[in-house]
């Protein structure tokens, strides 16, 4: 029998934390300047899932590559454990990003000429880790993943779910202190999204790593310790939210696309949507409102 | 990283094949055209290897056969064999001529022998004698065969008929082959019976060639005396001045073509790689890891085209002398260094290419790849 998602195992994580103080990034410059993240902050322990949600141009993708140290504030310090990573030098960032920073992709990015094991296996050698050794623990991970059986697929031969597995496994090799994670259950179905979350969360309270995840999936508020909701580059009161009962999204419940239908009130995220809704409400009214409180 | 390399490279099967085979042809062209003249230098001095003699005698200042002419006077036959050390002497008589056979006229050493000459003749006969008699000539196996002629046969050499009487191995190369001919027919076409042309030296045993070869020079008046080996490095060494501009030019040509392969398919494959690279700086990678992904990945099609190119030209080179060609192709060390040399520059070349690709590449695009 398949194993259905094995445990992590425990470890005594060295307590991190993560402080974004003020940060703002800007992008072009003169007319063109667009401010993606206007003056935020906020702080992160260790062993704490955070989610950062909100509408799609908000500035989450952005905010979460500054605190991976992939992309430079314009403005303000963010904090690894009291170190500026903000103001490190382009050459020591680096090994910031592979031993401090774990990062999970929505479409895995995972190496496509290298098998399962070599994907996990190539970033705890980029940290000087010797090849038999990089491959053991990369092989232990895995399998302690439920993908003892899937070591030496190559990518497109691993369903979706197995992807963001061995991604998972990439993210924790290196023994990080932070997993940064941006909507890594967009392109799964809920079953398997659901069996990502768990993961996740188990990192998080096992091991006493620190979980930002950046998602529009409603789902994942059920293992955050925190939802702040990202609205023009700045956090806002959390907004009570409805799910779109065609596509999914997370929809403001003072949306202008809503309709009424059978007594309930349905919210869309764009009139495609609604447009859809009309020619089979029977189809989705089922899985309809649940507004719910931030 | 090398692992990296090797995976990319052999996940695109078709960018490997024409990148790999790009190079190998290109680098095929260097070795084979290197290897072709290699086999002429070899061939062209096939007479002097074999001939027997250990010192060849000329006249004074005369130092190869190919495009020189040597005369010496009867007596220095009788005086050379008097020089201490001197174990036996064949003078012969050599001109650089044709052989015709009917419409075909292939150039030739056309070598006069006396009679009973014990040595200076052909070395390996396949069928007929190995001594012309008068009127009788001895021609390569393999050119006698491309015109057709058999022993019995007629050919005219300096306009006389003569019967082929013996068919010689070894003896043609890519532009000339060797036939003999008796001294007396010689010099009745010369019309000129008081000279010839080397003189043959066997020395006898346990004597240096190079001492006996000053010796003779001192005792002998206008002559000079060079052992075989230094004679035939002087004959090889006119082919070389010849072919070198020629080789010089096909080795610029193929290193370009292999250059431009390499190049073409390193920097695509680079550039079709680019969000796997960014992910891998996300990641942690730093700049000089992907590029020696990029070196590897070139570094590994080239010795791989490199050996592909040397299988074939070794075939050919297998191949060619069964074939009856009068070509030979003889691959030499100084070649597969200068090749090998060639290999590696293309592979650095081709990688520095991409490096702005790499260094250029913004980690964050990885949450922009959608
Ligand atoms: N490299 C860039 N150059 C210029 N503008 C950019 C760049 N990256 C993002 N932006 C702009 O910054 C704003 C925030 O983008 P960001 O990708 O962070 O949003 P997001 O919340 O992740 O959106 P989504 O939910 O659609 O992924 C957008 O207006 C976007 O157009
Ligand atoms: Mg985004």
């Amino acid at each position: 029998m398949k194993k259905d998602l094995a445990d992590v195992p425990g470890r005594l994580a060295p307590t991190s934390t993560l402080e974004v103080d003020h940060v703002t990034k800007r992008y072009g410059s003169g007319d063109t300047e667009v401010a993606a993240v206007r003056e935020v902050s906020l702080s992160v322990a260790a062993g704490e899932i955070v989610l950062i949600m909100g509408p799609s141009g908000s500035g989450k993708t952005t905010l979460l590559s500054m605190l991976g140290a992939l992309l430079k504030p314009s403005a303000g310090e963010i904090r690894l454990n009291g170190e500026v990573i903000s103001a490190m030098r382009e050459n020591h960032l680096p090994d910031i990003r592979l031993r401090k920073f774990g990062f999970i992709f929505q479409d895995f990015n995972l190496l496509s000429a290298l098998s399962a094991l070599e994907n996990v296996a190539i970033v705890a050698e980029l940290a000087g880790i010797k090849r038999s050794a990089a491959r053991k623990a990369a092989a232990i991970l895995l399998t302690n993943l439920g993908l003892g059986d899937r070591l030496n697929f190559l990518p497109e031969k691993l369903s979706g779910g197995e992807k963001q597995r061995v991604a998972i496994a990439r993210a924790l090799i290196n023994d990080p202190a932070l997993i940064l994670a941006d909507e890594p259950t967009a392109n799964l179905d809920s079953k398997i999204g659901h069996e990502i979350m768990r993961l996740l969360r188990q990192i998080a309270k096992k091991q006493g790593r620190s979980v930002v995840i950046v998602s529009h999936d409603q789902r994942i508020k059920d293992i955050a310790d925190r939802v702040l909701w990202l609205e023009d580059g700045q956090f806002k009161d959390m907004v009570t939210m409805a799910t779109d009962p065609v596509c999914g999204m997370t929809v403001e419940l003072d949306n202008e696309i809503k309709i009424e239908w059978e007594g309930q009130l349905f919210y869309f995220c764009a009139k495609g949507c609604r447009d859809e809704f009309f020619s089979h409400p029977e189809q989705f009214s089922s899985r309809s409102v649940q507004p719910v409180k931030g | 990283m090398t692992r990296l390399a090797f995976r990319n490279l052999f996940q695109n099967k078709i960018r490997m094949v024409i990148s790999v085979g790009g190079v190998a042809l290109a680098l095929m062209l260097i070795l084979s055209l290197d290897a072709i003249f290699t086999g002429v230098e070899q061939r062209i001095t096939v007479y002097i290897d074999n001939s027997g003699a250990d010192i060849f005698v000329s006249q004074s200042d005369v130092r190869n056969m190919h495009m020189a002419s040597s005369s010496l006077p009867d007596s220095v036959t009788r005086i050379v064999k008097a020089v201490p050390g001197v174990a036996k002497v064949t003078p012969i008589s050599y001109i650089s001529n044709y052989v015709v056979m009917g419409d075909e006229r292939n150039l030739a050493y056309i070598i006069g022998l006396p009679d009973m000459a014990e040595f200076g003749g052909p070395w390996k006969i396949s069928s007929g004698g190995s001594l012309p008699e008068e009127g009788e000539a001895i021609i390569d196996r393999a050119i006698a065969e491309k015109s057709g002629v058999h022993l019995g046969d007629e050919v005219k050499i300096l306009g006389e008929e003569f019967e082929v009487a013996g068919l010689a191995e070894e003896t043609s190369s890519l532009v000339n082959s060797v036939a003999f001919i008796s001294m007396d027919d010689f010099a009745e076409l010369r019309g000129n019976y008081d000279t010839f042309s080397f003189l043959l030296v066997k020395v006898k045993e346990g004597v240096s060639p190079q001492d006996t070869a000053k010796r003779i020079e001192a005792w002998v008046r206008d002559v000079t005396a060079q052992t075989t080996e230094a004679f035939s490095n002087q004959e090889r060494k006119v082919v070389k001045d010849m072919s070198t501009d020629v080789i010089t030019i096909m080795n610029l040509i193929g290193f370009l073509i292999g250059l431009a392969v390499m190049a073409l398919t390193v920097y695509t494959a680079t550039l079709a790689r680019r969000p796997e690279y960014g992910v891998l700086k996300a990641l942690g990678a730093r700049n000089g890891h992907l590029y020696r992904a990029v070196l590897a990945q070139a570094l590994i099609s080239v010795a791989i085209g490199f050996a592909v190119g040397l299988a074939i030209t070794l075939l050919l080179s297998a191949i060619i002398p069964r074939l009856g060609l009068s070509m030979v192709l003889q691959v030499s060390s100084a070649s597969l260094l200068k090749v090998g040399g060639l290999s590696l520059v293309i592979a650095g070349i081709s990688a520095v290419l991409p490096i702005r690709q790499i260094s250029g590449l913004d980690p964050a695009v990885v949450f922009r790849s959608k």
